[in-house]
């Protein structure tokens, strides 16, 4: 059982990261780091901060307090850059649009400030177990961050659709898994303040991880499939043009 | 209840939502069909009549009070219909220029942008004159607005469309 838990930890932990390389990997050959630099960054960055964690986790300096200062270094890092992705994301999706790319960015405004009182208001009435030790308060800032980021993400998803754009597929996939992402780690944070027993929260140990492995399984997913197809101008036969170009004209003065 | 389990909830009800989009994402493909149909099927000339502000003056001077509230607010339901079908044309509209977006043409890619830039102000207009009839719905004494800008836009955008059906007949009978 033992040798079972630590395996799949290990896989968790590990094959994220080496799956997270393909994926910078493809950045570089699709050109996609142009238009999505930070992303590209917080590919680097994820793999960095895994190269330096896993060090101080397997050397003698785990011991100490190093592993756990690091830890929440490295994460305040991640989380800000997370944030810079889902802006990024935004920018790309309604740049191209005029005067919906205001709307987008004034939208954008209001619904953080929205989902910052949510969290705040979550925060209050679900408090979980009061505690002063830092990993209780990084669990309590872990939470409503979640909570923000995920919303950001559907938000952007609900407004795109709402106004029939449709996202690339390696946009939505980007989208796709940091709200995956964010919506485990709120789950994750939850068990942080929660009063779970220890066996339940001992097999919950493995669901960040397991969640980070399927947001970027995602990520490599939506960057390697095709996009679909979709109708091109010339498969329209040329009845159906003529039946088409009637119909519109019926509605120009 | 325990915060954790309040959260793991929320965590799962978002995860859920989010695998929702994804699968709800890849059963939408551009149906020509249903579009030319809704097209067909709306009449732009009777939409426009039914959101005249003379026309509604007229009524209000020559209908009782509460005759003219009823019928004020069946048409507000009727003019809802057309732009609830309005609204879906252009997401059709918005699929059109997508799908030019992403062809290799560069002319046709431009058209494509403006397109979708227009379907998607289209699809603006259209909630903005929703909202505004559901006002007149709940409130049928108040004075209402004529969306010239939701027609105006739905023009702009069926123009562009001819645009692009165009160089495609050319094209095809070229080949």
């Amino acid at each position: 059982m033992i040798r079972w838990y630590e395996f799949l930890f290990f896989y968790l932990w590990i094959a994220p990261h080496v799956f997270l390389a393909v994926v910078a990997v493809l950045l570089l050959n699709r050109n996609l780091v142009k238009s999505f630099p930070v992303f590209a960054l917080y590919v680097w960055y994820e793999i960095a901060e895994f190269a330096l964690l896993f060090t101080i986790a397997t050397t003698g300096l785990s011991k100490g307090a190093w592993y756990v200062r690091a830890y929440l270094v490295t994460l305040a890092i991640s989380t800000a850059l997370r944030f810079g992705v889902i802006q990024e994301i935004f920018n790309n999706v309604f740049r191209e649009h005029g005067p919906v790319d205001a709307l987008a960015r004034v939208s954008i405004r209001w619904t953080t400030g929205f989902l910052l009182i949510a969290a705040i208001l979550v925060a209050i009435f679900f408090p979980g177990q009061t505690s002063n030790n830092l990993i209780a308060g990084a669990a309590w800032l872990g939470r409503g961050i979640a909570i923000i980021q995920c919303g950001l993400v559907l938000f952007l998803l609900l407004f795109s659709g709402m106004l029939g754009l449709r996202l690339q597929n390696y946009v939505f996939g980007i989208a796709l898994g940091f709200g995956i992402l964010s919506s485990v780690e709120l789950a994750n944070w939850a068990m942080h303040t929660g009063e779970l027993s220890k066996p339940t929260a001992r097999a919950l140990n493995l669901l960040p991880t397991a969640g980070y492995h399927v947001a970027v399984l995602v990520w490599l997913g939506y960057l390697i499939a095709p996009s679909r197809e979709i109708l091109g101008p010339c498969d329209v036969p040329v009845s159906d043009v003529n039946q088409w170009n009637r119909e519109l004209e019926r509605f120009l003065p | 209840m325990s915060a954790a389990y309040v959260y793991i909830a929320i965590a799962l009800l978002l995860a859920a939502l989010l695998i929702y989009l994804a699968v709800r994402r890849r059963g939408r493909s551009l149906a020509l069909d249903e579009a030319r149909a809704m097209l067909n099927s709306l009449d732009i000339q009777a939409f426009r009549n039914l959101v005249n502000p003379e026309e509604e003056d007229f009524l209000r001077s020559s209908l009782p009070p509460d005759q003219f509230r009823r019928i004020r607010r069946e048409r507000a339901w009727a003019a809802l219909a057309y732009v609830r079908t309005l609204s879906r044309i252009a997401l059709e509209f918005s699929r059109f220029g997508q799908a030019m977006h992403n062809g290799p043409d560069p002319r046709q890619v431009e058209l494509g942008r403006q397109i979708v830039s227009g379907a998607v102000l289209l699809r603006l207009r259209a909630l903005e004159a929703t909202t505004r009839l559901f006002v007149v719905v709940a409130f049928p004494d108040v004075p209402h607005h004529y969306p010239r800008t939701l027609f105006e836009q739905y023009e702009r955008s069926t123009g562009l469309l001819l645009r692009y059906r165009a160089p495609v007949h050319a094209q095809q009978e070229a080949s």
